[in-house]
């Protein structure tokens, strides 16, 4: 402004020359209505006019409100600095005076009137004056338009000090001294060095606001805009669709050419809102006073027929022919499809730039070339190609220099650095075409751009990296609403128009309407009635949702971290991974769910891919899913590639490397390794599927074997030392009273001189491993061999040794009683002996008498039934025996106990049958060990006598696994058999050799606990009783009158012990109810 | 938070157990039942006492007897907008978990302060706004819960950090054992140390 002041007066002074006057400043104040738009040229023409000033006042007052054009007035007319801020000012003021005009009532008006007429007063004041440089300006050059504002200051002063009415005069008095004044500092400045007027330039000029624009200025009511009844009318007239902005530039011609001229058209204005999608096509609309000025208007003009009937348009529904559609909004990174070239159509394309008209966009897209395949097939048959022939397009593709080199070397140039190529004429970056389109041949609007082409895009960036714009996925993706439904119940904020950021629950949905309860903010109760188009969800961080439709994350459920706008970040529930979606693809979750499964397999699923392969399922996609298999290889597999699922058993149990039982739900921790520790979610023979919180890598899942682990926790408490069972005596008031059974029974002694001494041992481990050596010397626990081969004697713990017979070189039982014979407390020996190791499994030590019950000798009368002492020993007392005289060899099979540690499997000490068979081996036990694995449950006794080859285990295994009592999911009751010992007890079935029913039937209700010895020659209720049978008094065992009961430890052998009588069943309990009761 | 809460259960007990003290079993069964588990959306921190003990009923066909026992126990029920002191358990760069007694929590990056920021090549990985918070495995951390989800014997929130006195927690005992250490390095100094030294080069 401060520029373009002084050259309008430059220019008025040229114009006005003949009429200076200075008295009249009113003059360019007054205008009338018809001529108020115009321009400050048609203004300096009037300017002088005499009528106008007598009007001026009266037209103030009428008036007052034209205050656009008085703007604009100001604008051409005020140069002074101060004033040009005071008209700011107002500016300002009057603004705010206009927002409230709009919202207050029509008696108000009046008031506002009064306001803009004493403004009115001011201006026309400063008008004065700015009559007044008018003058100046005719005597000053372009240039010193500074100068003039330098004045411009003083004769405000004293314009301040004057009185209206006489500025006339005292601006006569004072226009020669003012000339004077002028050349003198026209001279100083003169004077003045460049730099100082720079300085001053600076002082003056520098704190202006750079943009200081008409926009403030021309501001005006709208209502006040509207066309009234006086206006022109706007008739609607018919053309040639897609030829109205044509008709308009001829009209617009013709006006021009007839200006002015006796035949100047008088219509006020013509003008089109054409356009393909405009419901306003096929016509132009021209605002005249008369129809018939509009026929002489359009007489001639090329495709527009007037004489078609006319449209006069409703004074109402003229604002809406003006009324600005916001257009799709092209922003570089938007999706746009291709219309135009025929061989794209329909095709994505990204927008780069739009030009600055808004006409053309840049846009690139994936080139679906042929280099030059077909024209050349054309040629050689000799026909011309008709362009743009029908037929198929070639795919999409990537631009390909090699390509095209090869077929058209001379058609491509570029730069191979940059990837940006020239070919027929169409320019390629990164292997994308580079095209400016008219925009009108984009598909804005519903561009849908599915991921896959999506995706297209992002991959060609250079360094392989995704780099999806999200934003303009979504601006491109929000013009397309059809795809969002609300549901009853859907919190939604509306973003757009009159009702922005009511926030609500949708009530109910009618086609686009969506009926809402405001829930928040001074609406809150109200049902409001909003266009669907406007809304979306709205969601608070921290809330369960599921991702529906539109993504790739389809079904995916998780919980909100982040929002930003509608693009809202979740963390997933199944993967802990974050995932950004938009607010529309979102619904409140439920509270269970998500995604995870395809038909029948879920996420964590054991699953079976062939016979010898199992993997769990760690990730579900919408057709696929990633399983982790046994070896622990992650592959993709379908649904159809899998041959089953395993179900889930709850019953499955491994040994850790501790022999500790572990189960599902376990925590363990590998042993070595990455020390990973997880839950057990499968478990699969040796293998053991984990599932660990640490890692979200397969889902938190890894592999391991089972003897790799070790337990951490077990679960519900069950306890995890193989030595401990469960506290029995916490439970069981019975135990309580004896808690010498409790304690861990001292091996009985032998008296007397040791029999390894001198015995001809060979070594079982150690460094000395198979060396043999006889026995010089003993301890307790230890030995000391003289090697046969070397000249040295070691001292071996006893336990690792074999005895040897000396002449056959057959290993013996040196503790056997083969040689003593008839020992009574031997066999009793043997059955508490076993019955009290830990660890279980050492069972067999025959009883000389086979027909013994295993529990019989039972130490301090308690009279145990075989299974019973599960508690702290879990060993359980097997009946062991060998039937007849055959014994068990006691240190094959209770070699194990002994490798357990504590306690010396004195048992071996009662298989005094003699033979040196284990019947455990012999017996056949084998075959049900092997089904025992099948079942992929191994039991304690598996681990604890991990050393022992023979004996022990086998039997162990046979019988334990068909144990219902194993698979109690009750860590109590009934577990307590499960664990520990009691799967050992059963062995001795084997004895026989031939499976009795009692090993075989496990699951009658005894079985909880042991299916037992009774087995053999005795079939004997009470040997069922397995753990509870000793408690629970009503067994046929107690009631049994068997005289065997007995209760010392080496007394009382009952007849039935010795005598083989096959009935004398477990007896034991028998004493302690007597006890109880 | 934490409420005392009555509740009920049905305990069911084997035969085996029947006899004189069957509602001590009963009590003991149900403690170890119960204590430590997650039901629904509070966890049963600890049982206080038992009431109403009802008879058993034998339950046909197994033989068990079933016990509906009431009891008042000490719950815990995080809600969201709680704030709560949790150890950090795992980073990794999209946030870390934390662990509030029974409960897991996970915190975004995105609800973090803007300054914290994911430092992968510190060993262990941190979060850290390269000044006085670090936060790393087993760090302590102030958290408030923005959401909850629970599911069958599992809670599972999601917390933020963003916020006043939220995140890094200076424990006292980190304090402490500061102090401990500068008093123990003070006593390994004895006063006469520097001379002795001195002599013995001598």
């Amino acid at each position: 402004m401060a520029s373009s002041a002084p050259f309008q007066f430059a220019g008025d002074s040229e114009s006005e020359d003949d009429h200076f006057n200075p008295a009249p400043a009113e003059a360019s104040d007054d205008e009338d209505g018809a001529q108020r738009a115009t321009g400050s040229s048609d203004r300096r023409a009037r300017s002088p006019d005499a009528d106008d000033d007598q009007n001026e006042d009266d037209e103030d007052e009428e008036r007052p409100s034209k205050s656009a054009s008085k703007r604009a007035r100001h604008a051409d007319e005020e140069e002074d600095n101060e004033d040009e801020e005071e008209d700011e000012e107002e500016g300002v003021t009057k603004n705010g005076y206009d927002e409230d005009e709009e919202e207050e009532e029509e008696e108000e008006e009046e008031d506002d009137d009064d306001d803009v007429q004493h403004r009115h007063r001011r201006k026309r004041r400063k008008d004065h004056r700015a009559a007044f440089f008018d003058i100046e300006a005719e005597v000053e050059d372009e240039d010193e338009a500074e100068d003039e504002e330098k004045e411009g200051e003083e004769i405000e002063d004293f314009i301040d000090n004057a009185h209206p009415d006489d500025i006339a005069e005292s601006g006569h008095l004072d226009d020669d001294r003012r000339h004077r004044e002028l050349d003198r500092r026209r001279e100083i400045e003169a004077s003045m060095d460049a730099e100082k007027q720079a300085e001053i330039l600076r002082a003056r000029y520098g704190k202006r606001a750079p943009a200081r624009g008409y926009g403030e200025m021309t501001v005006v009511p709208k209502r006040l805009l509207l066309p009234s009844v006086d206006d022109p009318s706007i008739w609607a007239v018919r053309c040639k669709e897609g030829k109205e902005r044509d008709v308009i530039f001829s009209i617009m011609r013709r006006i021009e050419e007839r200006a002015g001229g006796k035949d100047a058209l008088s219509i006020t204005s013509a003008f089109e809102r054409g356009g393909t999608n405009s419901v306003m096509k096929g016509y132009i609309y021209v605002e005249a006073r008369r129809q018939n000025d509009i026929m002489l208007a359009l007489d001639g003009v090329l495709d527009v027929y007037p004489r078609t009937k006319m449209v006069l348009v409703e004074l109402k529904d003229m604002p809406d022919l003006l009324r600005v559609v916001k257009t799709p909004n092209l922003e570089p990174g938007a999706w746009v499809r291709l219309k135009k070239p025929a061989k794209h159509a329909g095709d994505l394309a990204q927008v780069l730039d739009v030009t600055e008209n808004g006409l053309e966009a840049r846009v690139r897209y994936i080139p679906r070339l042929d280099y030059g395949v077909r024209d050349e097939i054309l040629t050689g048959d000799g026909k011309r190609k008709r362009p743009g022939m029908p037929g198929p397009r070639p795919p999409q593709r990537l631009f390909s220099e090699v390509e095209a080199r090869k077929r058209q070397p001379r058609q491509i140039q570029g730069n191979p650095q940059t990837n940006t190529w020239v070919y027929n004429g169409d320019d390629f970056e990164n292997g994308f075409l580079v095209k400016d389109i008219k925009i009108q041949q984009l598909d804005v609007k519903d561009v849908n751009p599915t991921l896959e082409e999506v995706t297209k895009f992002a991959s060609g960036s250079e360094d392989g990296t995704e780099n999806l714009d999200l934003k303009a996925l979504a601006a491109s993706l929000k013009d397309s609403n059809t795809n969002v439904a609300y549901v009853p119940g859907d919190v939604i904020e509306v973003y757009e128009g009159e009702q922005r950021g009511v926030v609500g629950k949708v009530a109910n949905v009618q086609g686009d309407i969506v009926t809402l309860r405001v829930t928040e903010g001074d609406l809150a109760g109200q049902t409001i009635e909003v266009p669907n188009k406007g809304l979306r969800k709205l969601f608070k961080t921290g809330d369960h949702v599921k991702v529906i439709g539109g993504s790739r994350f389809r079904d995916e459920v998780g919980m909100i971290v982040k929002i930003v706008d509608d693009r809202i970040t979740l963390l997933t529930d199944q993967t802990n991974t974050e995932v950004t979606v938009f607010s529309k693809d979102l619904r409140e979750a439920s509270d269970i769910g998500g995604q995870g499964s395809i038909g029948q397999y879920s996420l964590l699923d054991l699953v079976q891919l062939d016979p010898t392969t199992v993997a769990c399922i760690v990730k579900v996609d919408r057709e696929s899913m990633v399983v982790l298999d046994q070896n622990g290889d992650t592959r993709q597999v379908m649904p159809s590639q899998i041959a089953n699922k395993l179900p889930k058993r709850r019953t499955a149990v491994a040994a850790d490397r501790n022999g500790s039982e572990i189960r599902l739900d376990d925590v363990v921790r590998e042993y070595g390794g990455q020390q990973r520790q997880g839950k057990i979610i499968h478990i699969h023979r040796s293998f053991i599927f984990l599932h660990s919180n640490a890692t979200t890598e397969n889902a938190g899942v890894f592999v391991t074997r089972a003897g790799n682990v070790s337990t951490i926790a077990a679960k519900g408490g069950r306890a995890t030392n193989p030595n401990s069972g469960p506290d029995l005596s916490a439970m069981n008031p019975a135990l309580k009273r004896n808690p010498a059974q409790s304690q861990a029974m001292q091996p009985p002694k032998t008296f007397g001189r040791d029999r390894a001494l001198g015995q001809t041992v060979s070594i079982r481990r150690g460094g000395y491993k198979a060396l043999m050596g006889i026995v010089k010397d003993t301890s307790e626990t230890h030995a000391r061999v003289e090697l046969h081969g070397k000249n040295k004697i070691v001292s071996i713990a006893k336990a690792d040794l074999i005895f040897k017979d000396r002449v056959t070189g057959k290993t013996i039982d040196i503790y056997s009683r083969s040689g003593r014979g008839g020992f009574g407390g031997g066999a009793s020996r043997g059955g508490f002996g076993s019955g009290d190791r830990p660890g279980g499994s050492r069972t067999p030590m025959g009883a000389g008498g086979g027909e013994r019950t295993p529990a019989w000798g039972a130490p301090k009368s308690v009279a145990r039934t075989p299974a019973w002492g599960r508690g702290e020993a879990s060993g359980s007392r097997t009946p062991a025996w060998g039937d007849g005289s055959r014994t068990v060899n006691p240190y094959d099979g209770n070699r194990t106990s002994y490798g357990d540690g504590n306690r010396t499997a004195y048992g071996g000490a009662t298989s005094y049958g003699g033979g040196s068979r284990t019947p455990a081996w012999s017996s056949g036990a084998k075959t049900p060990a092997h089904d025992g694995f099948g079942h992929g449950s191994k039991t304690p006794a598996y681990g604890a006598g991990n050393n022992d080859p023979w004996g022990s285990k086998t039997p162990a295994y046979g019988v334990s696994a068909p144990t219902p009592g194993a698979s109690g999911a009750d860590s109590w009751g009934y577990t307590p058999g499960a664990s520990g010992g009691a799967y050992d007890a059963p062995t001795p079935g084997a004895g026989l050799g031939a499976p009795t029913p009692a090993a075989l039937n496990a699951p009658t209700p005894g079985a909880y606990s042991a299916p037992t010895p009774a087995a053999v020659g005795a079939p004997t209720p009470g040997a069922w009783q397995g753990g509870w049978g000793a408690d629970t008094a009503p067994t046929p065992a107690v009631g049994a009158p068997t005289p065997a009961a007995s209760g010392g430890y080496y007394s009382a052998p009952t007849p039935a012990a010795y005598g083989g009588a096959p009935e004398t069943p477990a007896a034991s309990g028998e004493i302690r109810y007597a006890d109880d009761d | 938070m934490f409420f005392l809460h009555n509740l009920e259960r049905r305990v069911t007990l084997h035969p085996s157990y029947f006899g004189r003290n069957m509602h001590e079993l009963v009590t003991t069964k149900l403690v170890k039942d119960v204590e430590g588990t997650c039901a629904g959306d509070y966890y049963i921190i600890a049982i206080m006492d038992t009431f109403d003990v009802s008879e058993g009923r034998i339950l046909p066909g197994s033989g068990l007897a079933e016990f509906t026992v009431g009891y008042r126990a000490v719950v815990w029920r995080p809600f969201k907008g709680e704030v709560i002191d949790a150890i950090t358990q795992t980073v990794n760069p999209h946030g870390f978990f934390a662990q509030a007694g029974p409960l897991r929590l996970f915190v975004s990056s995105h609800l973090m302060p803007d300054e914290i920021q994911y430092d992968a090549s510190a060993t262990p990985a941190q979060f850290t706004n390269n000044a006085d918070i670090v936060i790393e495995q087993g760090t302590h951390v102030r958290v408030k819960i923005i959401g909850l989800r629970t599911e069958v014997g599992e809670m599972w929130a999601i917390g933020s950090i963003n916020g006043d006195f939220l995140g890094y927690v200076l424990m006292l005992d980190y304090t402490l054992r500061i102090i401990v250490m500068l008093t123990v390095l003070i006593l390994q100094l004895p006063p006469g140390i520097m001379s002795r030294k001195q002599t013995m080069v001598c």
